[in-house]
């Protein structure tokens, strides 16, 4: 818009969305990753939106027809980092014949996975959908995200910017959501308020419905009965039978259970030290919430189920990382920041790691074996905002069994950066590095002093480590992504999502998927993109700016 | 002086802390730049201690003669001693010596904040040097009041002055920088060492303070026309330069270069950068490993698009509140509305206030378990 002033700006303030700096593609050892998708919302309402809200991104796959009565098999949604939720890794690995691609817990998809099986599953799972052009049934993979006082929803695999749908909500601003991939009963999305209002819908019904209001919802917390803090982080309990928790700024995360009706009264004793965890549970059996953890003092930023629902993982303003054992409901470990509040979290898809980003710029490693921080990830020159692990990330040396599992994972920033990582176990015992190919500076790392051994028992916070007693790693991959500040990222099987503060999120394609499937996906589902209501979502013009 | 008051009082409630005053300091024209750093100040817990002590010290000895440091002192005791908790106070009589004292603050102009802290802690530094030393020329025989204590260490820090003095200005604001540079022939390392009362950092797009002082503490190669006289060498050498911090100050200030000289215009630009400040800190870029964490609890924030115009209110940190000061106004702030003044990630946003001056004070040296 105000582009009269531009030639004295120093080079990395060249950060108009027209800037010719941002690349379309990325290299990565492995290959390139290419923009495939960009996903925006209408233009008109960013002067309202803009820094009022954070952009958070939740991916959702539906189902071929809605199914009432699906197995309690553990539920499906984990969480990936703070500004990212997804629910669909299960979806490739679900079962469904047609679906034969191996989605392996422990580290990283299947190596057989080609990029044409993958294009088959797109035709296969498109095409059906075309029979129920009357009823539509809304399947497929859309990304639910947040800007200002609205919920966008929009289709993955399109290659329309604009939302499929919006919905706006009157009293307060929508700041995260969760989607359950196996919920029962319908209700698979929640959905946390900048007043501390939650309400829990059916995605597919959301979708159905031409206004752009939500539709079908049961409100918890109404107006702030509960707690009138501001949520920060909602995710269902994997396996909770449609339990969900919801993180506020008051450091409190409150667990209720879909199935009951929110108007019960609950009320919780007064907090008596503000510094120390404590759970309490309703008092009558009605009520929901059942319980409220208080945490921490200050605000929870972000939680993180692992994937088998045992643990919880939190962290919170004032800078530590927390693990509490979730049926157990107790603290197993955690330890603090180098300084500064922490803002992300997220778990290695087989437990074992955490990884955690915040103020310090630094993107943290925990080990659940160790029960300590094991490395810091160096790279970043702001803010880490979002933090995942790949779980379809295959390393090439690990054939044999008992060799070294090397992780890969990504980090985003507030500077406008993604970064990608590799974590071998190897490397961090012995922590000199090789020289990345991307030129990177490298760092050495610190000392193996003896002190880093002593085991903690159950239950305790460690204190910030030492800057030389911690192994450091430096990056293999930065990008700048964005012109505006990130807030997630998030690893689908084929591609890399990240997400800006301002409601922006990129498609980056895999190495070798891009060509061979952009083709295809885009035939099939521009038929499909036919089908569908698109009326409510586009308000602005296609061709956004800025 | 009744409704804003009053509503700070209600907003508090009976959690306002027992003795603390909430004053907002009216505007004489342009005199936001003075105001801001002066709530800065007054906050920065034991420099007002310190200074109060002065003044009830100083009072005894009979009047003296009217400076920057007993108007300051004056002004501090007139808040600290109000009989209600809110308000507003007029800082004329230390405006006035201001404008007396320096020709530069004369003008009805827009003023730079952080040229005025400079100006005033230096100037409170020269007051306090010239008493000790007419104290120490009146009985030669007592000891001076504040006489270095690890003398040979730092004793060269200040250059000229034979027997630098550490003044209770120092003592919470001097930190030592070293400037180290080796010679990329002979490999000698040559390092001087200079005081500070603040860093004045350059910044960038979508940064981290943390990123701004490594940067700040860079290395710097000193090549073709910037070459380096090597004392060993006795010739100008190739040299890679770099500064670290010797001692970190107790309270570190740091400045944010927003004010930018831009050649093709002949003149300054304000930079609206977004630069993220966290509420905890620790330097990395110590010459020893300190680990020690800074907290903050002030900062001065400038209002408008460009250097030449525009407001300073500021924001400050008191027992676990934060308050915002805004002239005669003072408002209750949560914390988290301390992200609103990092800055634009954009460069037409409409969003102008912005992080200026920073106030971080040390909690002591952290956990050496």
């Amino acid at each position: 818009m105000i582009n009269t002033s531009n030639g004295m700006m120093s080079t990395t303030s060249s950060s108009n969305a027209q800037s010719p700096g941002l690349k379309t593609y990325f290299k990565t050892p492995e290959g390139r990753y290419k923009l495939h998708y960009e996903k925006t919302h209408p233009s008109g309402l960013l002067h309202y939106a803009h820094g009022k809200t954070v952009t958070q991104v939740t991916l959702a796959h539906l189902k071929d027809k809605p199914a009432p009565s699906t197995p309690t098999a553990p539920s499906s949604s984990f969480s990936t980092g703070s500004g990212v939720r997804s629910a669909a890794a299960r979806l490739l690995g679900g079962g469904n014949g047609s679906r034969a691609l191996s989605f392996v817990g422990g580290n990283g998809g299947s190596k057989s996975v080609s990029a044409s099986s993958r294009v088959g599953s797109l035709v296969a799972s498109s095409s059906s959908s075309s029979t129920s052009t009357s009823n539509f049934d809304g399947k497929g993979t859309y990304l639910i995200f947040n800007v200002g006082d609205a919920i966008f929803i929009s289709d993955l695999n399109s290659q329309d910017k604009d939302p499929v749908k919006s919905i706006h909500f009157s009293n307060s601003n929508p700041v995260c959501h969760a989607f359950d991939q196996d919920a029962k009963d319908g209700h698979d999305l929640i959905i946390g308020l900048n007043s501390g209002d939650v309400y829990s819908v059916s995605l597919r019904q959301q979708l159905q419905d031409v206004g752009k209001k939500l539709v079908g919802a049961q409100h918890y917390n109404k107006d702030g009965s509960v707690s009138s803090s501001r949520c920060t982080s909602i995710a269902w309990v994997p396996g909770g039978d449609g339990a969900f928790v919801v993180a506020h700024a008051d450091g409190n995360l409150y667990v209720y259970e879909k199935s009951k009706d929110g108007a019960g009264d609950s009320s919780f004793p007064v907090i008596k030290d503000q510094a120390q965890f404590s759970v309490a549970h309703a008092r009558y059996s009605k009520s929901n919430p059942i319980a409220r953890w208080h945490i921490c003092h200050g605000s929870i930023n972000s939680i993180a189920f692992s994937t088998d629902g045992a643990s919880l993982a939190t962290v919170g303003r004032d800078g530590y990382l927390r693990i509490f054992d979730y049926s157990k409901e107790q603290l197993i470990c955690g330890g603090k920041s180098y300084y500064g509040a922490l803002l992300c979290c997220a778990w290695s898809m087989d437990g074992k790691y955490i990884l955690t980003g915040g103020e310090d710029d630094l993107v943290q490693v925990w080990s659940m074996e160790d029960r300590k921080v094991v490395a810091w990830g160096e790279g970043h020159n702001s803010w880490v905002s979002g933090v995942a692990f790949d779980s379809y990330w295959s390393s090439p040396n690990s054939d044999g069994m008992g060799e070294t599992v090397m992780y890969r994972f990504g980090s985003v920033g507030q500077d406008t950066q993604l970064l990608l990582w590799d974590l071998e176990m190897d490397e961090i015992v012995v922590p000199l590095r090789r020289c990345p190919p991307g030129g990177s500076p490298t760092y050495s790392a610190g000392s193996q002093s003896s002190h880093w051994d002593n085991a903690l028992p159950v239950g305790t916070l460690q204190p910030a480590p030492i800057m030389r007693d911690v192994p450091k790693i430096s990056p293999l991959v930065a990008h700048r992504v964005h012109t505006e500040p990130l807030s997630g990222l998030m690893f689908t099987q084929e591609s890399v999502l990240t997400v800006c503060r301002e409601g922006h999120i990129k498609v980056w394609m895999r190495p070798g998927v891009s060509e061979s499937q952009s083709n295809n996906s885009e035939t099939v589902l521009s038929t499909s993109l036919k089908e569908k209501p698109l009326s409510s979502g586009k308000v602005g013009s296609s061709s956004y700016k800025q | 002086m009744g409704a804003a008051g009053s509503k700070l009082e209600k907003a508090l409630g009976d959690q306002f802390p027992e003795g603390e005053r909430y004053f907002g300091l009216e505007n004489f024209g342009n005199t936001c730049y003075c105001n801001s750093v002066l709530q800065a100040l007054y906050f920065c817990v034991p420099f007002r201690e310190q200074l109060l002590e002065y003044y009830s010290s100083n009072k005894s000895t009979g009047d003296a003669e009217e400076n920057l440091l007993t108007c300051l002192a004056d002004l501090f005791t007139q808040i600290s001693s109000q009989k209600k908790k809110t308000g507003v106070i007029a800082p004329k009589r230390f405006v006035q010596r201001l404008k007396k004292q320096n020709e530069l603050f004369r003008s009805y102009m827009h003023q730079d904040a952080h040229e005025f802290l400079n100006f005033l802690l230096n100037e409170l530094v020269d007051i306090l040097e010239k008493e000790a030393q007419a104290a120490k020329s009146d009985q030669e025989t007592s000891s001076p009041p504040e006489k270095m204590v690890n003398g040979p260490k730092n004793a060269q820090a200040n250059g000229s002055h034979k027997d630098p003095l550490v003044t209770w200005v120092h003592k919470n604001f001097q930190g030592i920088l070293t400037n180290e540079t080796r010679c990329l022939r002979c490999e000698t390392v040559t390092a001087r060492d200079e005081t500070f009362f603040d860093l004045s950092l350059d910044i960038e797009q979508n940064s981290s303070i943390t990123s701004c002082l490594k940067n700040f503490s860079s290395t710097e190669t000193l090549n073709a026309e910037d070459k380096f006289f090597c004392d060993k060498c006795c010739s100008l050498q190739e040299a890679q330069k770099r500064m670290k911090i010797k001692k970190p100050p107790h309270i570190l200030v740091i400045h944010l270069k927003r004010f930018k000289y831009i050649e093709q215009l002949g003149r300054y630009k304000k930079l609206s950068y977004r630069v993220v400040f966290p509420l905890e800190l620790k330097l990395s870029n110590t010459v020893e490993d300190a680990e020690s964490e800074y907290s903050l609890f002030a900062v001065v924030v400038h209002v408008g698009s460009g250097p030449n115009h525009g407001h300073y209110v500021s924001l400050v940190k008191s027992h676990n509140h934060w308050l915002f000061f805004d002239d005669e106004n003072v408002e209750m702030i949560d914390e988290s509305a301390v992200q609103t003044f990092f800055g634009s990630a954009q460069e037409y946003s409409s969003n102008t206030d912005h992080g200026y001056i920073l106030f971080y004070e040390s909690l002591g040296t952290s956990n050496k378990s």
